[in-house]
């Protein structure tokens, strides 16, 4: 083979391999377009944290957990607070259901729940009502008692009225101005009236940091610490039948 | 043409006929190519034309819904504002009620107390009233068992005597028991 038939041959070889080459930078036919370009997204439900805590009728845990306590006495009726600890077990103070002839304990709807037995503390100005038909919502009680400065809400019906929430902070520890309770109470600028005693005080988190029983003239609440409420609660013996008026 | 190189003769080549053969192949290739190249890019651009009026109708049909799920929820919010507000009245009707239902409830059991205090007032009153009816007549008929007391035998006298103050006796406890009732 000549040196200008080999050239020629290698030319030849060029120009076939350069367009080859260029298949591959060349632009590909597109792809077939999606009839739905909208992209899959899983919902997330926006209420499900704390769904649980509402009921039908849209109340929320702190409300349904509320009850109001009529002590029909002999010869006079009063009206207190209280809050569910368990289905069928209510918290209020001691002052509350002493000295009754009949309790009546209805909910935040108005629904009326019988009540079976009444016990009180001795050594705090607390009590339990045991109730025949399942209270709407219980409650979580905080395992600690709440620090200086830290938010309370109180729920129950002062004087009597409409079920009322109030918020406050509490201002500190004392002890017990009435000697109703053993041990020191907390001080809350929350405001209640005569009516709220045995109101739950909630934390932040909603867990029941204290029970209301009484108030001053400046206008602050005392309550029973959450802890000694838990010291009531797991000394069963510390619980007596609440006295009745007819003795 | 003869050549003459270094003096000797050769026999003459045929280079150009060749080269031309394969110039004439190589061009005949790349014509070709070239053509299919060109009918290969047009496709493509159809392709790609077509491509995009499919991509910018979903677009627009896409658009469309979006908007219109926009609106949606904006009237989905609207009226759920609405039903929000609808149950929060509710629920302060539902507080009022079962703040009335209480009240009425508390107002019952102190008229009930009331209806109780005024029942046994009058049950006390009765016993008053009938006891000292009952002392009342004795006393009467033993002033005239008294004024005919010789008729009468003295232990008789003295055992009726005995059972009216008796009478009177629990007139004033029922009395008593009147006035008991009355301080409370």
């Amino acid at each position: 083979m000549t040196l200008r038939a080999r050239w020629a041959g290698g030319a030849l070889g060029v120009l076939l391999a350069v367009p080859l080459a260029a298949c591959g930078v060349l632009p590909s036919m597109p792809p077939p377009v999606p009839t739905d370009a909208v992209p899959t997204v899983r919902a997330t439900p926006t209420i499900s944290a704390g769904s649980d805590q509402l009921s039908p009728d849209g109340f929320d845990a702190v409300r349904r957990m509320a009850v109001r306590i009529r002590n029909v006495g002999c010869g006079e009726v009063s009206t207190g607070s209280g809050f569910a600890l368990t289905a069928t077990t209510l918290v209020t103070n001691r002052h509350v259901v002493a000295d009754s002839s009949r309790l009546q304990v209805s909910t935040y709807d108005g629904h009326d729940v019988d009540v079976t037995a009444a016990s009180t503390a001795e050594l705090a100005d607390l009590a339990l009502v045991r109730t025949k038909e399942n209270l709407p919502s219980a409650p979580q009680l905080a395992a600690t008692d709440p620090r200086q400065g830290d938010p309370v809400t109180v729920v129950g019906y002062p004087l009597g009225g409409e079920l009322t929430v109030t918020n406050g902070h509490v201002i500190g520890s004392t002890t017990d101005p009435l000697n109703s309770t053993l041990g020191q109470v907390l001080v809350t600028d929350a405001r209640v009236e005569p009516g709220s005693s045995g109101s739950a005080a909630l934390g932040a988190d909603g867990k029941v940091i204290g029970v209301v029983y009484a108030k001053n003239a400046e206008g602050y609440s005392f309550l029973v610490p959450v802890s000694t409420l838990r010291a009531m609660l797991g000394d069963e013996t510390g619980f007596e039948p609440a006295p009745t008026c007819a003795g | 043409m003869p050549a003459w190189v270094h003096g000797a003769t050769v026999v003459p080549e045929r280079p150009h006929r060749t080269a031309l053969v394969v110039l004439s192949v190589v061009l005949a290739v790349v014509v070709a190519a070239a053509g299919g190249l060109t009918w290969y890019l047009l496709h493509v651009n159809a392709a790609w034309q077509e491509h995009s009026q499919q991509w910018q109708a979903l677009a627009q049909r896409e658009g469309a819904d979006l908007a219109q799920a926009r609106s949606d929820l904006e009237a989905t919010r609207t009226e759920l504002q609405g039903v929000t507000d609808q149950l929060t009245t509710a629920q302060n009707r539902i507080t009022q009620l079962a703040d009335e239902k209480a009240q009425l409830g508390d107002q019952t059991a102190a008229q009930q107390q009331l209806a109780d205090y005024q029942a046994r007032i009058s049950t006390a009153a009765g016993q008053v009233a009938t006891a000292l009816a009952t002392c009342i007549d004795g006393q009467e008929q033993l002033i005239g068992y008294i004024e005919n007391s010789a008729q009468y035998d003295a232990q008789s006298l003295a055992t009726y005597r005995q059972d009216v103050e008796n009478y009177c006796g629990n007139a004033r406890d029922a009395n008593a028991s009147l006035q008991a009732e009355l301080k409370k």
